[in-house]
């Protein structure tokens, strides 16, 4: 009976993720017009800074990229669905029991699904993030770097991917997922570069932050694509899926230990 | 050809436990105590292929666990089981592509989509061949009668609709075994009848081994052969629901159209549930007595106009039977 390989499977499964989110388009304008806001915000912010410092560039951006990288990281967190809610929902009403009778991975569906998802909406958030950084502070000097932004992206959404299923896995040993989600967005949001650049940072929070997987999710993919640091694409790179392959590990193993659980206690 | 093989299975979870109020709380926080508890106690039972098995017992009685355990979820304590001839807890996988599953309470059609995107995903997860596929679905499509829904986003069918598509999805790779629990659970007597004899249908063309739970008696009538009924995480009952239906059935539902207002009645073992004139309506308890004695009884003072023997319905004798479990609990 088996003709289908299976990653046919979850190409399917993406796809019809997709076909399915299309349901959501409507709602993720309005969540991304959530851009206007933060984008208008940050440009008088950013404004008076560079008046003040009196200087075209701060650490080596311009105002303009500062605002387009604000640009990419906020579509990109405002892309992520949250895995916590999702998992948690599925653990506690125990769906997640009937997950494991067909014959696909828990792990290989949630990402895919997840992908897909992320796919569709930040391509709206981009769109929409664009129009408006254009309208107030014109066009980013198209450069190769903003070539890399997909494969950065993706890169990026698939290790936030990891750390997002770690933190929404931990359902089944807590009642209660969304405070450490809480934590981690708030992580996001400073060390992980999406307010702004870590060059800002002060040179400690700046060390710590290059030895944590945090950067890679949305510094790495909207500084490149803003046009900085090109000689150091390879290098992100490798270490975005470094980063994505340990803590992928990490992920598997606590799965394999809840379902091991789920096995034994029944969750 | 043996489907399910269970020998001495059993279950036992641990269970925090936890003394009211806060200083439980906290207590149970940095020194949780557990208990012991037995929801499944080392049940035997074979099924055979092609059997229709209704398994029943209170809420509580380890039924969800026991499925649990046969389709692979939970690992037993202790004990053996066999599925399709797989260890469903050590071979989860390769079970997963010969049963289907159909939880009444839980969806698995994609909610926005229209059921044939589902149906389409079935049969990539299940890695189903082209041919076969359609020529599946589309036999499933008409014998379950899906043609107008199958291009309409799943939540706008009604329960009937979409419950007749989660069966036809879970029918899609052919089990040979098909788990339903609760599969008739807030439909109409319509929708559940019609589903009763899909199900009838697909276990008498193709053979599949039907292994249902409901609290629905009719469910228990209509579709099941035989009936496991558990208790405690105990088997109380084994056998054909014919033979569960008489060792039950201890009263009779009688009723009669007498010639005249027959007065004052007063028999051994027998019960006036209604009256209005010369109508009434007699329980007879058969433990008591015996319907012949009391017909006869009757005959010679009375004359019959008509007359119905009834057995009580299948509601009644489940009922009965799960109060028959509690009244021996409070002896015990």
């Amino acid at each position: 009976m088996i003709s289908f390989s299976k990653p046919a499977k979850y190409i399917f499964i993406g796809k019809i993720t997709l076909r399915s989110q299309l349901a959501y388009v409507v709602d993720f304008v309005i969540r991304s017009l959530f851009l206007l806001l933060i984008l208008y915000i940050f440009m008088q912010l950013w404004q008076t800074t560079f008046a003040g410092e009196g200087t075209t560039a701060i650490n080596g951006y311009t105002f303009k990229q500062m605002m387009w990288y604000l640009v990419f990281t906020e579509s990109m967190v405002l892309a992520t669905p949250s895995l916590c809610t999702r998992i948690e929902e599925e653990v506690k009403s125990g769906d997640v029991a009937f997950k494991l009778i067909r014959p696909v991975s828990f792990l290989a569906f949630h990402y895919v699904e997840y992908m897909s998802e992320v796919a569709i909406r930040f391509v709206i958030n981009l769109l929409l993030g664009s129009t408006i950084a254009f309208l107030m502070v014109g066009s980013l000097p198209v450069g190769a770097g903003l070539a890399w932004l997909p494969l950065m992206a993706f890169g990026g959404f698939t290790v936030n991917f990891m750390l997002g299923m770690l933190v929404a896995l931990s359902a089944f040993w807590v009642e209660e997922t969304r405070g450490l989600e809480f934590v981690y967005n708030k992580i996001l949001f400073t060390v992980g570069g999406m307010l702004m650049p870590l060059e800002l940072f002060p040179d400690k929070l700046q060390q710590i932050g290059h030895w944590l997987p945090f950067q890679t999710i949305v510094y790495f993919p909207a500084r490149t694509a803003v046009g900085m640091h090109h000689g150091e694409i390879a290098g992100m790179l490798a270490v975005q899926w470094l980063w994505a392959a340990l803590i992928g590990l990490v992920v598997w193993f606590a799965y394999r230990k809840g379902v091991r659980k789920l096995n034994v206690n029944g969750g | 050809m043996r489907s399910i093989q269970v020998e001495q299975l059993e279950k036992v979870f641990q269970v925090k436990k936890k003394q009211a109020g806060l200083t439980g709380s906290l207590k149970a926080l940095f020194k949780p105590q557990f208990t012991d508890k037995a929801a499944v106690e080392g049940i035997t039972f074979s099924v055979e292929q092609g059997e229709t098995v209704a398994f029943l017992g209170p809420n509580g009685a380890g039924k969800s666990t026991t499925i649990k355990m046969l389709t692979g979820i939970l690992h037993p304590s202790s004990g053996t089981a066999e599925v399709l001839g797989c260890c469903p807890w050590t071979e989860r996988s390769k079970l997963a592509y010969r049963i289907g599953s159909v939880f009444g309470q839980k969806s698995q059609l994609w909610y926005h989509l229209p059921p044939l995107d589902t149906f389409e995903l079935m049969s990539r997860i299940y890695e189903l061949r082209r041919n076969d596929y359609t020529e599946r679905r589309d036999s499933l499509i008409e014998r379950f009668e899906l043609g107008p829904y199958l291009h309409t986003p799943v939540r706008k069918l009604s329960l009937g609709e979409r419950m007749r598509c989660e069966i036809a999805a879970s029918l899609l790779h052919r089990p040979q075994a098909l788990f339903l629990d609760e599969p008739t659970i807030g439909l109409d007597a319509v929708v559940k009848q019609r589903i009763r004899e899909l199900i009838v249908e697909m276990n008498r063309e193709e053979g599949t081994t039907i292994f249902l739970t409901s609290h629905d008696a009719g469910d228990v009538e209509k579709l099941c052969d035989r009936a496991i009924v558990i208790n405690h995480g105990g088997i109380v009952f084994d056998g054909q629901v014919e033979f569960m239906k008489q060792q039950f059935l201890t009263h009779k539902t009688v009723q009669l159209v007498l010639e005249n207002d027959p007065g004052q009645l007063s028999l051994d073992g027998v019960a006036v549930l209604t009256r209005s004139g010369s109508r009434l309506t007699l329980s007879v308890d058969t433990g008591h007595t015996t319907i012949e004695s009391v017909m006869s009884a009757l005959m010679s003072s009375h004359r019959i106009v008509d007359m119905t023997v009834q057995d009580p319905p299948m509601e009644d004798i489940i009922s009965r039977m799960y109060g028959t479990f509690r009244a021996k609990e409070a002896v015990m």
